[in-house]
């Protein structure tokens, strides 16, 4: 084993390395490039991106003006869902201020509301929503089934208005009803942020170590020093560790940092172990490092190699899983995901962290990132080495 | 007149000529509008969730099957000698639904009857989702054995307007639309500025009889030239394969989208001009066009959601108004009473990044 390292790291090795390490000590713009979007952007997304629905504003047309009319508009805008936004006289108004966008949603209670619950007769109200985006539409929709059913309960325990209970004989026929008993594991206060920021650290330390590294690896060329690399008796395979390996350790501290703030700022729950979150990282940290270098051999100058991931970043990050549900794809791109370390390492960053799961659990993934991680690092070294020669 | 049109031909043939930057012009927001629009929607179907059933019964088949008709849940299998919570850990269903034992037993004799739902939660808006659909499947079957008796006396009409589809290719295309359009031109037209000054060709320019107005002006049609030719593009796709089409009036998109094209090329050329280094105009145009664009306008969730500490600033987002402008064009149909000030508010914003823009170059003398 000791032979190994010696030999992994001989002396070449570790001038090249100290090389590359002074090199980046001397570009502060680096360092703080690499600390410090990652922090911004894991907050703004983390509290910018929010699929909650609260605070629907709800229009309401009360043709029946009667005590329980105000009763099932007191229920509905006192839950945290709808929020009271005005009365209008009529239900054209009404679709008016839908139109401009002045409300989200309308109530329209019928004239004859109240006579028709005191006769025990079914009453139906209309509910408008603004569907325009279809997940708040769905969720507020929901809501409004929600309160509707439990006013419904609420009306029938009251008493108020008296069932006449059939006598015992036909009392068989009727059924005993299904209660559905939710229970959120995992993240019962159902807080949003924790799903987002755990993606979004994922598609960071990608795209970070992506750039990062697709900078180095480029700026040699750039800068025309890359002959005299080449004169050196230091091989290729050689030059490659030594310039991946401080980028390693730089990005390691990014990932570190955004841990942190992870912890502290959105209050993630570690119910699982943390070891598993940071060999994860590494791994993706790796395999961004390696889609760097891939890009860097395909570009002439940082400019290109800029440009190019613009190319490869948003699919990779967009078909993964980090920040919407997978089952949201279309079906023939679901099983693509196996082949994206942002999905595998979303998982590992959520199962380490949210649902404490064991390696039983996470194995499949650990073995696609260290996959794409090998297969990824070899074709890099191979495309460096082949544009050398 | 005729300088800037020289200035602007001179800027269109350095684009041709560049394949990268063509492609970038105008395959990847196609690209871009497709892949996010089916990727980012929130609406799910075929949520795998694994039913327990400890009662086997007749009854309890009778509910599993309604379970199993419904589009958005998917009933996989699960061996009996793993528990619950193993399915949701391993990441084979989003929830589990445990029916208990004396299920079709408690239901005959008319008492309630407990079924247990356990949510994965790690994800709440699916989670919400989840229970929101087992809660209709629930008292749709209620409803169904008690012959429609024991509904309760308030139903509610639920109508859906302006997508009643509830497809979220008409809600993102729009957006993604925008988002393309607030990214690359800009990107473009910053790449372009500040090159002339690391390259130091600005000399040129000041050195010749042009003005700075005219210089900006001959650049920024250019890059609206790129961006109304994107816009083209892209909203071909949006009336073939997004299927969206005019709601109402069509000229107040058709002049917001003109001001809109100024307003990202003057944002570009404004960053080129006051960074003259390509890497750092590229990261801020990154931080502007594509980062404010994409969190703080609404595009994905609504501004409502954003806390109020940040809030205000998306009132600065000029692609936040024009995302409500080209919604408003083609889902809801206000016309112009509905967005008239917010077209007055893109067209002042474009403005503004002009005036930066030449006030950093009025003087046409070496800086940087």
């Amino acid at each position: 084993m000791r032979k190994l390292l010696n030999d992994l790291f001989n002396h070449r090795i570790r001038a090249l390395i100290k090389k590359e390490f002074n090199q980046i000590r001397r570009d502060r713009r680096l360092a703080i490039s690499l600390i410090l979007p990652p922090v911004v952007q894991l907050t703004l997304f983390g509290f910018a991106l929010s699929a909650a629905v609260t605070n629907v504003r709800l229009g309401v047309v009360d043709d029946s003006r009667s005590p329980e009319s105000r009763e099932l508009i007191a229920t509905l805008t006192e839950s945290k869902s709808f929020r009271l936004a005005g009365y209008y006289f009529s239900v054209d108004q009404l679709g008016a201020a839908v139109s401009r966008g002045n409300v989200d949603a309308g109530i329209v209670v019928p004239y004859d509301y109240a006579k028709d619950l005191a006769r025990e007769r079914p009453t139906t109200v209309q509910f408008l929503l603004n569907a325009m985006n279809a997940n708040t539409a769905t969720i507020s929709k929901a809501y409004a089934q929600g309160v509707i059913r439990s006013y419904n309960n609420g009306l029938r325990n009251q008493g108020i208005h008296p069932r006449i209970e059939p006598v015992a004989g036909s009392d068989l026929s009727r059924r005993g009803q299904v209660q559905l008993r939710p229970a959120f594991l995992y993240n019962p206060g159902l807080v949003d942020s924790w799903f987002i920021v755990t993606g979004v650290f994922g598609l960071l330390l990608i795209l970070n170590s992506s750039l990062v590294s697709s900078a180095a690896m480029v700026r040699e060329r750039e800068a025309g020093t890359i002959e005299q690399l080449l004169m050196s008796p230091a091989t290729t395979s050689e030059i490659i560790i030594a310039k991946i390996t401080p980028l390693f350790f730089l990005l390691c501290m990014m990932m570190l940092v955004a841990i942190g703030v992870l912890k502290l700022a959105f209050g993630v729950p570690f119910h699982g172990n943390v070891l598993f979150l940071l060999f994860g990282g590494s791994l993706c940290i790796l395999s961004g490092i390696s889609i760097g270098t891939v890009i860097a051999t395909f570009s002439k100058s940082a400019q290109q190699a800029q440009l190019t991931s613009f190319f490869i970043n948003p699919p990779l990050s967009s078909l993964s899983g980090a920040l919407n549900p997978i089952e949201a794809m279309p079906k023939w791109l679901q099983p693509l995901t196996v082949l994206n370390p942002i999905h595998h390492f979303a998982t590992i960053v959520r199962g380490s962290t949210l649902k404490g799961s064991g390696f039983m659990d996470l194995w499949p993934n650990f073995l696609g990132l260290l996959l794409f991680t090998i297969v990824l690092v070899s074709l890099s070294i191979w495309r460096f080495r082949k544009q050398l020669s | 007149m005729r300088r800037i049109f020289a200035q602007t031909r001179k800027e269109l043939t350095q684009i041709v000529r560049d394949w990268r930057t063509l492609a970038l012009a105008l395959v990847l927001p196609v690209v871009l509008l497709l892949l996010m629009s089916t990727a980012i929607s929130l609406t799910v179907n075929d949520l795998p969730i694994v039913v327990q059933d400890f009662d086997d019964s007749s009854a309890s088949h009778d509910f599993i099957d309604s379970v199993r008709a419904s589009i958005t849940l998917h009933v996989v299998s699960w061996p009996v000698n793993k528990t619950a919570e193993e399915a949701l850990a391993s990441n084979v269903a989003r929830a589990v639904m445990i029916i208990p034992v004396h299920f079709g037993r408690d239901m005959a004799r008319g008492t309630n009857s407990p079924v247990q739902l356990l949510v994965d939660a790690s994800d709440a808006n699916t989670a919400k989702l989840v229970s929101g659909y087992a809660n209709q499947i629930a008292s749709a079957y209620n409803q169904q054995t008690a012959g429609g008796m024991e509904a309760g006396p308030v139903k509610a009409a639920i109508r859906l307007w302006y997508n009643p589809g509830l497809s979220s290719k008409k809600f993102y295309g729009p957006g993604v639309f925008v988002l393309g359009l607030s990214m690359f031109p800009p990107l473009l037209a910053a790449l372009a500025m500040a090159k002339e000054g690391e390259q130091k060709t600005i000399l040129q320019v000041y050195v010749s009889s042009i003005s700075a107005h005219e210089f900006l002006l001959g650049k920024i049609i250019a890059f609206m030239a790129v961006a109304l030719a994107e816009c083209l593009v892209m909203s071909s796709l949006l009336f073939t394969y997004f299927g969206l089409s005019f709601a109402g009036d069509p000229t107040p998109f058709l002049i917001a989208t003109i001001l809109y094209a100024f307003c990202v090329a003057s944002f570009g050329t404004m960053v080129g001009v006051t960074i003259p280094n390509q890497a750092a105009a590229l990261q801020a145009v990154a931080l502007g066009g594509f980062l404010l664009v994409f969190l703080l306008s609404g595009l994905m969730f609504p501004i409502e959601n954003i806390p109020a500490g940040l809030r205000w600033i998306s009132n600065f987002i000029w692609g936040r108004y024009y995302i409500e402008i080209v919604r408003d064009a083609l889902l809801q149909g206000g016309g112009w009473p509905a967005v008239w000030f917010k077209v007055l508010i893109v067209g002042t914003i474009g403005a503004i990044f002009y005036g930066i823009g030449w006030r950093g170059m009025r003087r046409m003398q070496v800086k940087a």
